[in-house]
This record gives C-alpha cells, structure tokens and sequence, in this order.
C-alpha cells in the first residue's frame, strides 16, 4: 500500500459508493418502514510476508435517504500503514547503506537481502460525501466531493455521475467525470530527478512540495438481457498530471560489465550510502484508457459475478484483470463466496532494474516493482450471514500472489545470478458489518 | 490508442442499439435482489480498487447506474 | 430515440383509449372483469413484493380507500409476483384495506402497457381510463388524489 495513493481511497469510496447507488437501490432490511439510516462498516487487514507493508483500516459509509430516493451518502476511512516497502535498489553479496528519506539517519540492509525502506509509519483519513437524487421520470444524478489527508499527501476531489433508463429501463446509459487536486509533500522534500542519493543531512538535491491533478471521464452502458442477467460496459479515460515520481525511491547505479552497485564512500564523520543510488524520475504526464464489462448471472439461487479489464496507456503499460466472484446461499441466512482474480501487465517503458554507468543516463527511469511486468493472482473465500435481528455480517479471506520477471535485456552481469523481481505475497483478512 | 477509443464506440453503439432486448418491468424480481446488483458492497469494491491501485498499475473500470428493480 | 418516444406516444394513446376488458386470476381462480366495475371509479395499481416504492404506495392507497370507496372509489392492487409467497409476505408487513388481485403471468400488465413498477391506472366510472402514473413518488401524492377526486365528479357519458 503506497501512502501517495490515498487519494484512490476516497475517489474509489466515492466511485464505488456511487456505483452502487446508481445500480439500483437496494431493497431495506425487512421493516416495517424503510429504515431512514443505513450504515455499512468494515474493519480490514491487508499484510504483507516479509516484515513488509501491513495495513489496518475501518472504515464506515452512512447513507440517509431522504423523500422519493434521494441520498445523503458520508464515508470515511481511517487507515495504519507499517511495514516497509522495496526502495527500487537491487540486491547485492555485501551490506548496502542507505540515507533514509527525512534525509536525517541511514539504514543498513544485510547481504543478499532485498533492500527495503522502513522509514515511514504512516496514519491516513479519508473522507467523502456525496448526493444522489432522480432527474425527471428516467435519468439519476451524483455529484460527490473526496478529501483524504496523510502527513506527506494531500487530496481534494470533486465527481459528478449522471445516468438515464431507455428501453423500459432495460437500458441505462451512464456518464461519469471525476477531478482531482493532489498535493505531494515528502519527508525531506521532493529530490531532483535522477540526482544521487545524498549522505544524511546533505539536502542540497531537495526541493519542496508538489502537485498532481488527475481527471477522469467514465461511459458505461449497463443491458438487462434477461430475468436472470444483466451485462454492463464501460469505457474510462483518465490522465494525470504533474507530479507523478515517486519521491521516495531509487535506482541502483550498478557497473555496465559486472552489474555489481557501484560503491561510495560517505563525506568523513557522517553516514551516508554505502553505494551510488540515483533517485527516479517518470514523465509528468500519463494517459489511461480502459474497457471494463461486467456480467451477473443469476442461476437458481447462485449468482455469478464476472468481469474483464483491459488497460492501455502512454506509458506503454497494458494490462488484463478478469475477476470472478460466485455466491453460494446456505438457506435463507447464509452464503459462501468464492473469489477467484487474474491480473497481468507489462512493464512501463521507462521501467528497469538498475541503471548501466556505461549507458548514457535515461530522462525517466524507474525500478518500482509495480511498473514492472507481473502476473498476479488473488484467492479468496468470504461467508456472509444475517444476524437475529436481520442486519448482515460478513468475513472474508484472501491470498494475493505477484510473481514477476525482468527482460532478459534488462540483466547486467552478475545480476543474472540474484532473484531480483520483488515478488509480493499478502494476505487479506476483512469483516464487515451492516445494519 | 485509436483502436481502443474505436472499439469502444462500436461496443458502446451496439449496446446502445440493442433496443429490442429486456424484460417487462414487472418480471425484475430477481434484478431487484441486493446480490443482483452490479455492486454488492461497496466497501469491500472500495478496498478492492484501493489495494489494487496501489500494488499494481491499473485501476478503477466499474460504472454506474442500471440493472436493479427499475423502480420509480 | 425520437422513434421510440413517437412509439410510446402511439402505445400511450392505446392504453388510454382500449377498453379494459382484460382478465386476470385469483388464486381461487376467479377472474378479474372490470367491466363488473361499470359506474365506478377504479383505481388499478400494479405493484410486487420487490419493488419499493410500492411499501410507500400502499398507506396513501389505504388512505383512498377510507377517504373516498363511499364516493364509489375501487381500488384494486393487482400483483404481479412470481411467487405469491412473497406476496403473502408483503402483504403480512403492509396490509391492504383494498382487494388484492394476482397477475403472475402478467396478461393484465401487458393489456395496460405497464411500463415501471408501480404504475397505477385510474380508470372513470365509464370504463375508460383516464389517468396513470409510473412509479410512486410521495411528494405527488396530491396529484394523484386531484386525478382520483376528478374522476369521481365526472358525470358518466351514458
């Protein structure tokens, strides 16, 4: 979980509330009256193998409905993030000393170990509201604003969704547009791009905060085939701008012949890198363009829910995600819900292991392992049950599993001789509770 | 790039034009059932998109509106 | 989309204008025949244990009925569930003061061109329908009592 992405806690919140909302309202717990609050609460952990990243999270949605359908939707989210993350440098047979990112103390990485930064505990709330009501006999508005707040990022967003019934309401064409304000201010300030890292204290390469804006455009259209099935279609188109590195990671500056890191030696009489790192640098510009369909499929009580998504940008990153969630009801009380994801993306262009000194230095480069070329696989079984007094409880369980591989291209010497893709292994535990 | 935004105009049109298909409105029962709709719960899509958003470099696809009873 | 609104213009005049002499089943197996409701204002409100605006339609019809079946108002809640179970069961939550009629195969609904649940037709005490609403919104509550009222003071043409 990277602290940067905070923002996609809440315009997701917000997406995904509105997605529902939009999606039909669902129908109240049995009441005499329709119940006038409803309120949706989760706690999670997401954990990492590896003394790596683990995150715990709760997380609350209040929707109030007012007269003929009209919602008040609240959200908030509060996450802890601790754990460490790869810093992007590669493995090596010595110790390797890095400047940790405040740029006041250094961190020693045994041999062999994949450098991991730790530096950071960090604490993020996020937060969204948004307002649901019909427009005239056939067509639903949204509009919403996120907010989401952690000590080196800073998020503002605003969203709007519109959608119309055709065709008896068997056809809904849907519209959405999405804005975001973020603004990035690490620990020790900003580093100039592809610059060395730094003994500890020397800020000479450190600039101060930056902004990112992020729009997105949704079109979808969601087809009733049949009592038992309905289909949904979308296109999203999204591009970011501004500040898009990640300030708190590095490249290896490693020899053209043996691959080996090149070593430094710190400034006497104070710590610094035991070797040369050079920080990243990705464009300030990124466009997505995406295609998503969903079906759910009602047979006999069980119901199957599949989709597909394909990405493409300008990054050269393209990827396919199907995931496949089948609801099994036990009675009238229970149910078990298998959940099965594929996920595949080829790396940036810009992505690579480790810069080449023999090589002249590139505009953008980064180690990242999530801009890499990866598969991943999630596992999951959730049980979901309604309690006496006919609120709903959940709990689920779920395996993620990311292996992946460098270009051969891309290998230098005796880094053929390392594992060096950080593959990633996590383990998802969530309960929620409805009422 | 342009392959992808075409594609997605043809989808998006023969979708559009499938005007003939569906169902009467009374026979949305099973449509209107909360498993049915194209979000079950929006926490657990929420956190979904979140973790995948920040350990790979995709995100987001799902849309808005539609399916469900078709009330009012 | 012009060509479907003129389709559903011509299809709205049919369902005004055709002569309700639809039938449906009770579950003893009696049939519907609204022409048994000849000088009578009926309303024919169409709902299901599913659909939710329905639970909030069902006090204000309750309310009509009290107010105005002296007046000679009829209402009639034709259901289309597929199952009568769950009928039974919204029934159980929100009773009706008003007759109940079944129309699982939904020939009634088709006759009346039902084109959102609820729809809720008022037909005039000459057997002619004369109003209708999709869907049920409370805040028009008023209107739909002024259509009812309406129809209950227009003199029959025969």
């Amino acid at each position: 979980m990277n602290r940067k992405d905070s923002r996609s806690i809440s315009a997701t919140l917000a997406a995904a509330t509105c997605s529902l909302l939009g999606a039909g309202i669902p129908a109240p717990v049995d009441a005499q009256e329709e119940p006038a609050w409803d309120f949706n609460t989760s706690l999670l952990y997401y954990g990492e193998d590896d003394d790596r990243v683990k995150d715990y999270s709760v997380s609350a949605i209040a929707r109030r409905m007012f007269v003929d359908d009209r919602f008040l939707t609240i959200g908030l989210t509060v996450d802890v993030l601790t754990g460490a993350t790869p810093s992007g440098a590669i493995k090596q047979d010595v110790p390797q000393t890095f400047t940790r990112p405040s740029g006041d103390g250094a961190y020693t990485v045994a041999a062999g170990e994949l450098p991991l930064d730790d530096t950071f505990k960090d604490t993020r709330a996020a937060f969204t509201v948004g307002w649901q009501q019909p427009v005239g006999e056939t067509s639903l508005i949204n509009i919403g604003a996120s907010a989401s707040r952690e000590y080196d990022y800073t998020h503002i967003g605003l969203n709007a969704k519109f959608a119309r019934d055709f065709n008896r309401r068997n056809t809904t064409v849907s519209a959405g547009i999405a804005l975001s304000m973020d603004n990035l201010d690490p620990v020790g300030g900003a580093p100039t791009a592809l610059t060395p890292m730094r003994d500890v204290g020397d800020k000479s390469n450190r600039r101060g905060d930056e902004d990112k804006d992020v729009f997105d455009i949704v079109v979808g259209v969601t087809q009733v085939l049949s009592r038992n099935l309905v289909v949904q279609a979308n296109y999203s188109y999204s591009n970011s701008d501004g500040y898009l590195t990640d300030p708190y990671k590095v490249l290896s500056l490693v020899d053209g012949t043996t691959g080996d890191t090149l070593s430094r030696v710190p400034t006497p009489g104070v710590d610094g890198p035991s070797h040369q790192f050079l920080f990243e640098n990705r464009p300030d510009d990124r466009t997505k363009h995406s295609l998503y369909g969903q079906a759910k499929y009602y047979m006999n009580g069980k119901v199957l829910d599949a989709s597909y998504r394909f990405m493409t940008d300008d990054w050269e990153i393209d990827s396919h995600t199907v995931d496949l969630r089948y609801r099994i009801p036990f009675g009238a009380d229970r149910y078990f819900e298998p959940h099965l994801r594929f996920y595949t993306q080829t790396e940036a262009e810009f992505y690579r292991l480790s810069i080449s000194d023999s090589q002249p230095l590139p505009s953008f480069a980064s180690a990242d392992y999530r801009l890499g070329d990866f598969d991943a696989i999630t596992l999951g079984m959730k049980y979901g049950w309604k309690t006496r007094d006919d609120n709903e409880m959940s709990v689920r369980v779920e395996g993620y599993r990311q292996t992946g591989s460098i270009p051969g291209s891309q290998i230098i010497g005796s880094q053929a001789t390392r594992d060096n893709y950080p593959d990633l292994n996590a383990i998802i535990v969530q309960f929620g509770y409805r009422f | 790039m342009k392959r992808t935004a075409g594609l997605a105009a043809v989808t998006t049109l023969l979708c559009a034009g499938c005007s003939a298909m569906g169902i009467e409105p009374w026979e949305r029962d099973i449509l209107a059932k909360d498993e049915m709709q194209l979000t079950t719960d929006e926490i657990e899509a929420a956190t979904d998109d979140h973790i995948y958003f920040s350990k790979e470099a995709s995100s987001g696809g799902r849309g808005f509106g539609g399916g469900g009873c078709g009330c009012n | 989309m012009k060509k479907s609104l003129f389709l559903e213009a011509i299809l709205m005049a049919c369902a005004l204008t055709i002569s309700p002499i639809a039938l449906s089943d009770l579950p003893s197996g009696e049939r519907l025949d609204l022409s048994d409701y000849r000088g009578k204002v009926v309303v024919l409100d169409f709902w299901a244990s599913w659909c939710v605006p329905c639970r909030r339609s069902f006090p204000w019809l309750n309310a009509m009925n009290d107010k105005y079946a002296h007046d000679g108002l009829v209402i009639i809640g034709v259901n289309l569930d597929q199952e009568p179970e769950s009928a039974a069961e919204f029934l159980q939550e929100y009773p009706a003061r008003f007759q109940i009629s079944y129309d699982a195969s939904g020939t009634l609904a088709r006759e009346f061109n039902v084109q959102a649940m609820p729809s809720s037709f008022v037909i005039g005490r000459d057997g002619e329908t004369v109003a209708h609403h999709l869907g049920f919104k409370v805040r028009r509550q008023a209107d739909y009592e002024a259509a009812i009222v309406a129809a209950l003071q227009q003199e029959t043409s025969e």
